[in-house]
C-alpha cells in the first residue's frame, strides 16, 4: 500500500532576474493506494501531477509531509522502495546508443535480478511484448511505439510492486497508448499497484478504479469514477472536473 | 544492486566509445602531439643549418684590405664593392643582404629586418670579431707584447650535456605540454555529454528512479570521463614517444645527441597522465553538472583548455624548476615535475608532493560533486 500523507512541494520561480517568488506544486495532498488498484491522478497541466508522482518515485523530495510503501519510508529506506517501484513518464528517455537487449540486461543488472533468471525474462518479456525483431536494434533507430515498449519491458524487468505511470500515453498514436492500457490492466490483475496520471479523463475513466482529482496543487475530490458521477451529478469525470472547478481551467 | 557503481561506469563507458564525437576526441586530439614534434624539429632544423649562400652577400661602401678580403674568404663572405648609394640600391633590389660603410674606425652595419639580413648580420658580427682580433693582435706586437699572452688571458671550454641541449629540452617539454592540454580537450567532451547531456536528453531522470545511490550514479560517470582522460594521455604519450624517434633519425640538429625519453621520465609521465586525468576529470564533471544546458556546460569548460596549458607552458619558458610550493599549484606543477624528470633531476618530495596535493584536489571536487548529485536541483535547475 502507497500513503500519501499532506505532501507538499514548494518551488522557487524566479519572475524577473532579481524577483524570485516561492509557490506550492503540490500544497496537501493526501492518500492511499491500496495493492491490485489503479489510482487516477487526474487535473489539468500545472495541476501538480507529475511533481506529485515524482515525489513517489523517490526523484524529488517532499517539503512538508510523508510518502510511505507499506512500512518503508525514503529517508530510510530509499533503494529498497526504489527496488520495488517502476517509474514511466511521457518524458521519459532511454539511451540511443544501446539495445533493447543491453538496456533490459543494464537494468536487470542494476535491480539484482538473479543471472540465471535475467535470460529467461528478457526473453519472456520481449515475447509478450513482441519485441523480437527488434531486441538486439539500438534504440535510437526504434519507432515511438517500440521505444515505448522497450520502456515497458525496462518496468517489468525487476517484477516490481508499484508503477508510477505520469502521463504515458501523452503524444502516443492509439496502438501505442493501447500497449499501455493492456500493460496496466494485465499487472493489475497480478495484484500490483498502478498510479496513473492523464489530463485524458475519458481514458482514465475506462480503466482506474479510483481518481485523485487535483487542481492547483490540491486534491478537489476522491474517488471512484461512479461516485464522483453521481456526487457531482455529471454523466462524465471531464463534466465533473469541470462542475467542481466551476468553469474551465486556468491552466498554466 | 552491490555493484551498482560497476554498472553506472559500464554504462558510461559504453555509450561513450559509441558516441563519435567521445571517440574523435578520444583519438583524434593526441595526434597533435607527434604534429608538434615533428613541426618544431623541422622549424630548429631549418633555423640551424640554413644555407649560409642565402645570406653571404655582402656590400663594403670601401676597399677591403688584403687581410680583410683574408678574412671574408675565411668566412665564405661574398664581397661587393661599390659607392653608399649602389650598395643602398642592390640591398633594396636584394642583390646584396647587408652593406657595410665606414666613417674613420666606426663601421655601420646596413641592411632591413627580413630573416636574411638577421642571419647576414649575425655573419658580420664574427667577420668583425676576427677582424677586430687581428687588427689587436698587430697593435699588441708593434708594442713588443705576446698577443697570445693578452688575448687568451682567459680560456673557455664547452661542457654542454646532451640533456642540456636547447632543442632537445623544446621538443620533449612542448610535447608534453600538449599532452597535458589532449587529456583536457579529451575530458571535456564526455564530462558534458554525461551530465549536462544526460539532463538534456532526459535520461538522467530514468537513472533516478533506479535503485542507485547517487554517490555510485556520479563517481561512475567520474570514473569513465577519467578512462577516457588515461586512455587519450597514453595514445598521446606513446606518439609522442615514437615522434621523438623518428624526429632522432629524421633531423640534423639532432645529430650525435640522444633525444629519446629516459625511463624515468616516461615511467613520472605516465604517474602524471593518472593524476591530471583524476584531476582535470572532476574539475570537468564539477563545472559540468552545474551548468543548465549542454551549451552553456560546453562554454564553461571551453576557457580550461588554455587554463591547462598556458601555466605549464609559462612555467618551461621562464625556466621554473620545481619547489615544494610550485609542486601543489595545479596546472604548474605537472609541467614543473616533467621538466625537472626530463632534465635528469628526480625530486622525489616534490613529485610526492605533487600527488598527495592532487589526491587533496580530488576528495574536493568529488565532495562537490556528490553534494549536487544529492540534491534534485540537478535534474530541475530550471524549477
Amino acid at each position: 500500500m502507497i500513503t500519501v500523507e499532506n505532501v507538499k512541494k514548494k518551488f522557487v520561480r524566479y519572475e524577473n532576474k532579481k524577483t524570485k517568488k516561492e509557490f506550492y506544486a503540490d500544497n496537501g495532498i493526501t492518500f492511499e493506494a491500496h495493492d491490485g488498484e489503479i489510482i487516477g491522478i487526474l487535473g489539468p497541466n500545472g495541476a501538480g501531477k507529475t511533481t506529485l508522482l515524482r515525489m513517489i518515485a523517490g526523484i524529488l523530495e517532499p517539503t512538508e509531509g510523508s510518502i510511505r510503501f507499506d512500512n518503508l519510508n525514503y529517508k530510510n529506506n530509499e533503494l529498497e522502495i526504489k527496488q520495488n517501484i517502476a517509474y514511466l513518464s511521457g518524458n521519459t528517455k532511454l539511451y540511443d546508443t544501446l539495445s533493447a537487449y543491453e538496456l533490459l540486461k543494464m537494468c536487470s543488472d542494476i535491480y539484482g535480478v538473479d543471472k540465471e533468471e535475467e535470460e529467461k525474462r528478457i526473453n519472456e518479456i520481449s515475447k509478450v511484448l513482441k519485441m523480437e525483431n527488434f531486441l538486439y536494434n539500438k534504440i535510437g533507430h526504434l519507432s515511438t511505439g517500440q521505444t515505448q515498449k522497450v520502456n515497458i519491458a525496462r518496468c517489468l524487468i525487476h517484477n516490481p510492486k508499484y508503477y508510477i505511470l505520469d502521463e504515458a500515453t501523452t503524444g502516443l498514436d492509439i496502438i501505442s497508448s493501447q500497449i499501455i492500457l493492456d500493460f496496466m490492466k494485465q499487472e493489475k490483475a497480478k495484484g500490483k499497484t498502478i498510479l496513473y496520471s492523464t489530463h485524458y479523463m475519458e481514458e482514465a475513466e475506462n480503466i482506474c478504479d479510483r481518481v485523485i482529482m487535483i487542481n492547483k496543487g490540491i486534491v478537489i475530490k476522491q474517488g471512484t469514477p461512479k461516485q464522483i458521477k453521481e456526487d457531482t451529478k455529471t454523466s462524465n469525470l471531464r463534466d465533473a472536473f469541470f462542475a467542481m472547478i466551476g468553469g474551465v481551467s486556468d491552466e498554466e | 544492486m552491490k555493484n551498482n557503481l560497476w554498472n553506472i561506469l559500464k554504462k558510461e563507458l559504453r555509450e561513450m566509445f559509441r558516441d563519435k564525437k567521445s571517440l574523435s576526441m578520444m583519438l583524434v586530439i593526441p595526434i597533435f602531439v607527434p604534429l608538434i614534434v615533428l613541426g618544431m624539429s623541422a622549424l630548429f632544423d631549418v633555423q640551424a643549418n640554413k644555407d649560409i649562400d642565402e645570406y653571404n652577400q655582402i656590400g663594403f661602401a670601401y676597399k677591403l684590405s688584403e687581410e680583410e678580403k683574408s678574412i671574408a674568404e675565411e668566412l665564405n663572405i661574398k664581397v661587393t664593392e661599390g659607392t653608399e648609394e649602389e650598395l643602398k640600391n642592390k640591398n633594396e633590389n636584394n642583390e646584396i643582404d647587408l652593406y657595410i660603410t665606414k666613417e674613420n674606425n666606426k663601421y655601420i652595419i646596413n641592411g632591413n629586418d627580413s630573416e636574411e639580413a638577421t642571419y647576414a648580420k649575425s655573419l658580420m658580427e664574427s667577420y668583425f670579431n676576427v677582424y677586430k682580433e687581428y687588427l689587436q693582435g698587430q697593435y699588441l706586437q708593434k708594442n713588443d707584447i705576446n698577443p697570445n699572452e693578452v688575448l687568451n688571458i682567459i680560456t673557455i671550454e664547452e661542457n654542454i650535456t646532451e640533456e642540456d641541449n636547447m632543442f632537445v629540452s623544446y621538443i620533449k617539454n612542448y610535447a608534453f605540454i600538449f599532452i597535458i592540454m589532449a587529456i583536457t580537450v579529451s575530458a571535456t567532451y564526455p564530462a558534458t555529454d554525461t551530465t549536462a547531456g544526460e539532463r538534456e536528453r532526459g535520461t538522467l531522470e530514468t537513472l533516478l528512479t533506479f535503485p542507485i545511490k547517487s554517490k555510485d550514479i556520479i563517481v561512475g560517470k567520474y570514473l569513465a570521463v577519467t578512462i577516457a582522460s588515461i586512455l587519450t594521455g597514453i595514445i598521446s604519450l606513446i606518439l609522442a614517444v615514437i615522434s621523438v624517434a623518428i624526429a632522432q633519425n629524421a633531423f640534423s640538429i639532432y645529430e650525435g645527441l640522444n633525444i629519446m625519453f629516459s625511463p624515468i621520465s616516461i615511467v613520472l609521465s605516465v604517474i602524471i597522465i593518472i593524476a591530471y586525468s583524476f584531476f582535470i576529470s572532476g574539475l570537468c564533471i564539477s563545472i559540468a553538472s552545474s551548468s543548465k544546458t549542454f551549451k552553456e556546460a560546453q562554454s564553461a569548460l571551453t576557457p580550461l583548455t588554455f587554463i591547462s596549458l598556458f601555466p605549464g607552458m609559462i612555467a618551461f619558458m621562464i625556466g621554473l624548476t620545481g619547489t615544494p610550493l610550485l609542486s601543489i599549484i595545479p596546472f604548474i606543477n605537472y609541467t614543473v615535475v616533467f621538466t625537472d624528470a626530463s632534465a635528469g633531476n628526480v625530486d622525489w618530495i616534490n613529485i610526492a608532493l605533487m600527488l598527495i596535493s592532487t589526491i587533496i584536489y580530488i576528495v574536493i571536487v568529488l565532495t562537490y560533486i556528490i553534494k549536487q548529485y544529492k540534491s534534485e536541483k540537478i535534474l530541475f535547475s530550471t524549477e
